[in-house]
């Protein structure tokens, strides 16, 4: 596990290095106006927006900052920080996510307000805590349980409307929803038709402002 | 009003909205439990009720229903068609991952049958935040209750679990047990998820373990779950038999009769 988040990890990197080297942009499309900022040397460290969102198995509220790139701004990948409140855990926990966004249409109308019909991506979420293992404890023998419980890959897709805002920092203020699974519901899923959408299918929201006006 | 009390007011809705539904979940293992809880106590108290001076009685042992829902369901119907058992008995691992959704999915389909069920803690309900789960949807995870003349001592025995460092499987509850018990028990049947000697069980006390249980009044037998498989043991050679009931995949449940004088065991598919 640990090795494909690296591997994830690197070509998110690399695939952002190389989108932000390239100075021609694809084909104009009418309607999509987002925009590149095209930072050079450090500049591109600055995030291009912060994300909240509310659930998701990420816990009840997280919050963190995000970077785009490609041609288009297509590509979004976040850090996120979340929190489980000790009535919903045991004790208070923190979750840790790295989400990947693959957006491949922004629609611009009105003057100011933007729609993404649709939008996919993953996600993979850790969370604080001794009882949570990423790989089994010694005690057990050889391949025992063979999972993970501290490490949860989740898959969505997803909606977002915004509108343009007039002010200095801010630029675009967007809020999504999300429909995602992860890896246990969809094996637990498979082989059982007494489970229903609804029962490994979970609904997330959240916002996300993008930050630094040029 | 102002576009900032616009958006705070459209928020405010989509989370009164959104609160309220199932979909919503913080997290796979958070303790946000939808639904009935403390089914273990409810049921016991209706089981003691209608068990009330019977001598010959009838009951059905499930277990290892993780994962395999559609024949969870099938064992339910199954069960239901017969009107000649009493209660059920779940012997653990109702969870796979020891994710909360799999505790409610199972909770929400063994509250089809038509008679009361109890539940035990399997080694599965154990990981993560699974025994905190249990115990919030089942109840405590060493537990008894008497139908009419019969005692039944359901205890947790997953030691490896728990490192071997709590009281697994629980002496001080078996002394206490044995120590109230009322008259009117004259026979006992003692409940498990993992067997003596498998490698759950904190082996180094099997003998001892089985040395206490046999104390109580008459142990007609014990059964238990977690190798998925239907087997009899007379682990400790003094007659008294170890039932494995098999996991839910296997399509079969076990159904015993209490008789006066005697017991009856049979393995029965669906």
């Amino acid at each position: 596990m640990k090795w494909f988040i690296t591997n994830l990890l690197l070509c998110v990197v690399l695939v952002s290095a190389r989108a932000a080297s390239s100075d021609s942009l694809a084909a104009p499309r009418k309607w999509d106006k987002r925009v590149h900022l095209k930072y050079k040397g450090w500049e591109r460290l600055k995030p291009t927006h912060a994300k909240w969102q509310y659930a998701g198995g990420m816990g009840v509220s997280s919050v963190g900052v995000g970077w785009d790139y490609g041609k288009r701004r297509q590509w979004e990948t976040d850090f996120l920080i979340g929190y489980l409140p000790k009535k919903y855990a045991s004790k208070f926990r923190l979750t840790f996510t790295v989400k990947q966004n693959y957006i491949p249409w922004s629609i611009t109308f009105a003057d100011r307000w933007v729609a993404e019909p649709f939008y996919c991506g993953l996600y993979i979420t850790t969370i604080a805590g001794e009882e949570f293992w990423e790989k089994e404890p010694g005690r057990y023998p050889n391949s025992y349980y063979n999972f993970s419980t501290k490490i949860r890959p989740y898959i969505f897709v997803g909606q977002r409307f915004g509108v343009d805002v007039p002010h200095s920092l801010l630029r675009n203020v967007s809020f999504y929803y999300e429909i995602s699974t992860c890896e246990l519901y969809l094996v637990s899923k498979a082989t059982n038709k007494s489970l229903s959408m609804k029962d490994i299918l979970r609904i997330s929201f959240g916002a996300k402002v993008y930050l630094f006006r040029d | 009003m102002t576009q900032k009390n616009q958006i705070s007011t459209f928020l405010l809705t989509v989370c009164l909205l959104l609160a309220g539904c199932d979909m919503i979940e913080y997290h796979p293992y958070d303790l946000d439990i939808d639904g009935e809880t403390g089914i273990n106590e409810k049921n016991i108290a209706i089981i003691e009720e209608t068990g009330k001076g019977r001598k010959e009685f009838a009951f059905a042992v499930i277990s290892d229903t993780q994962r395999w829902y559609d024949e969870t369901e099938d064992a339910v119907e199954a069960i239901n068609r017969r009107t000649d058992v009493d209660f059920v008995v779940h012997t653990g691992d109702l969870s796979d991952f020891g994710a909360k959704l799999e505790f409610e999915k199972q909770r929400d389909i063994l509250n089809r049958l038509n008679v009361p069920y109890v539940c035990l803690l399997g080694n599965h309900d154990c990981l993560a935040t699974g025994k905190e789960v249990f115990n919030i949807i089942f109840g405590e995870e060493d537990f008894a209750f008497t139908y009419g003349n019969t005692r039944f001592i359901c205890l947790n025995t997953n030691a490896l679990e728990f490192d071997y460092t709590d009281a697994v499987p629980d002496f001080t509850f078996l002394s206490n047990e044995l120590a109230s018990l009322t008259p009117e028990v004259e026979k006992t049947v003692v409940a498990m998820h993992a067997a003596p000697y498998s490698e759950q069980f904190n082996n180094n006390v099997a003998p001892i373990f089985h040395y206490i249980i046999d104390q109580f009044p008459k142990l007609q037998f014990c059964i238990h779950g977690h190798g998925h498989n239907i087997t009899v043991n007379d682990f400790f050679d003094d007659g008294t038999l170890y039932y494995q009931c098999p996991c839910a995949k296997k399509r079969a449940y076990l159904y015993f009769t209490i008789n006066e004088n005697d017991y009856t065991y049979e393995v029965v598919y669906y």
